[in-house]
């Protein structure tokens, strides 16, 4: 069970297929992670299969399902799934994030404090990011004009609302400044999905804001 | 009428042996019921009969990865009909990943006993939505047919936000604790 869980409004959000990509993968991960919220969504995706049991049937001509089975020739019964093994490296990764990781992705390092992996998820209104903090390291001082989805991989993280651990989800709400401080022990590594560019606030941040709105850092 | 067993076991005979009565028996029954569903979130009959279409084509090719212990044959044939519809919703854009990691593969922790509730959640859960209020269900089957956030929820039956907010918990903290209860 963990200490942060993400909002169960999030939840119905998520299970209802109404996040967009970058907040449902946060969504996906922190559930891979976190057998409570599991055990919620699960719930709520029974939910929607017994709402479906109940539908009064709209009416579908047998030529449709004619046309249907013909299809079926030419699409095969796959074999069942498996889970893809995990990439050196990448053992921290839940098996959602694994369809994401292209094997040329790698960690890149960001003015000297941090590392970062974009990842490349359809739409622009997000900007999806794996950081990684050395323990002890923070994040520059920043504030959101949009919101922000935060999911502990690896480690943990402290700022000034709580300590996130393994599973741990966060929603950073508009202009809360916040500066992220890596726990102790093992590197820190979160999933960040970001509604708009960020604003830093620190004595660099207009320097540097330039460079964030036009994606380059 | 299909019971949630025999659904589950049309999937399974699918599987084993490509079978396409087994097929079209699930097709008749979950496809018109998909194409209701997806009616109510304003798609067209033409629209919603291809997204039943396609559901149904994706419980062929998946069969194999069912798996009856992890949930029921209505829940995973939600979670692919969910899928389907917002892949032809952003049909220009890349497919969304139509298997669902949650009802496809087992949490490692997750232990025998637990997997044995995925049937019975259902079963439940269909038996409780009776139990909820006219109000409460409308604002539900909002969230879940019309693919909505809630603040367009909110804008749509003209109600603060924080009331739809509040209804949803509601009618969810209901049924969960009532799914909490029968777990204990």
């Amino acid at each position: 069970m963990s200490r942060h869980p993400a909002p169960e409004e999030l939840l119905f959000d998520y299970a209802s297929g109404a996040l967009p990509d970058g907040p449902a993968l946060a969504v996906a991960l922190h559930v891979a992670l976190d057998p409570d919220s599991r055990r919620a969504v699960e719930r709520l995706h029974a939910l929607g299969g017994a709402l479906i049991e109940r539908e009064i049937e709209a009416p579908i001509d047998d030529a449709v399902l004619a046309r249907t089975m013909a299809r079926l020739d030419d699409v095969p019964v796959e074999p069942r799934a498996v889970t893809a093994a995990r990439r050196p490296g990448f053992e921290w990764a839940p098996p959602p994030l694994a369809p994401h990781l292209r094997p040329d992705m790698n960690w890149r390092r960001i003015l000297g404090k941090f590392d970062e992996i974009r990842l490349d998820l359809p739409g622009d209104a997000y900007r999806v990011s794996l950081l990684r903090l050395e323990p002890g390291r923070g994040l520059p001082e920043h504030k959101h004009p949009g919101y922000e989805y935060t999911v502990c991989l690896q480690g943990g993280y402290t700022d000034a609302t709580g300590s996130y651990s393994v599973g741990d989800f966060a929603v950073g709400p508009g202009e809360q400044r916040h500066e992220p401080i890596a726990d102790p022990g093992e590197p820190c590594i979160a999933l960040i999905v970001v509604e708009k560019p960020i604003v830093l606030t620190g004595p660099w941040g207009r320097w540097l804001n330039p460079l964030v709105s036009r994606g380059i850092i | 009428m299909l019971s949630a067993d025999e659904a589950a076991d049309l999937i399974e005979v699918i599987a084993a042996r490509q079978d396409r009565a087994a097929f079209a028996s699930l097709f008749r029954h979950f496809a018109p019921r998909i194409k209701a569903f997806i009616m109510r979130g304003g798609a067209d009959a033409e629209s919603a009969q291809e997204v039943s279409q396609e559901a149904l084509i994706m419980v062929w090719r998946k069969a194999a990865s069912f798996d009856r212990s992890r949930a029921s044959a209505a829940t995973w044939i939600y979670t692919i009909a969910r899928n389907k519809r917002i892949d032809l919703l952003r049909r220009n854009a890349r497919p969304i990943d139509t298997e669902d990691w949650l009802t496809v593969f087992a949490p490692e922790e997750e232990t025998a006993d637990k997997s044995i509730l995925a049937g019975q959640t259902y079963t439940r859960v269909k038996e409780l939505l009776g139990g909820l209020s006219a109000d409460q269900l409308v604002v539900i089957q909002k969230a879940f047919f019309e693919d909505k956030t809630h603040t367009v929820i909110a804008e749509e039956l003209s109600l603060p936000l924080g009331t739809v907010k509040s209804r949803i918990r509601l009618a969810l903290g209901r049924l969960r604790e009532a799914l909490e209860k029968d777990e204990t």
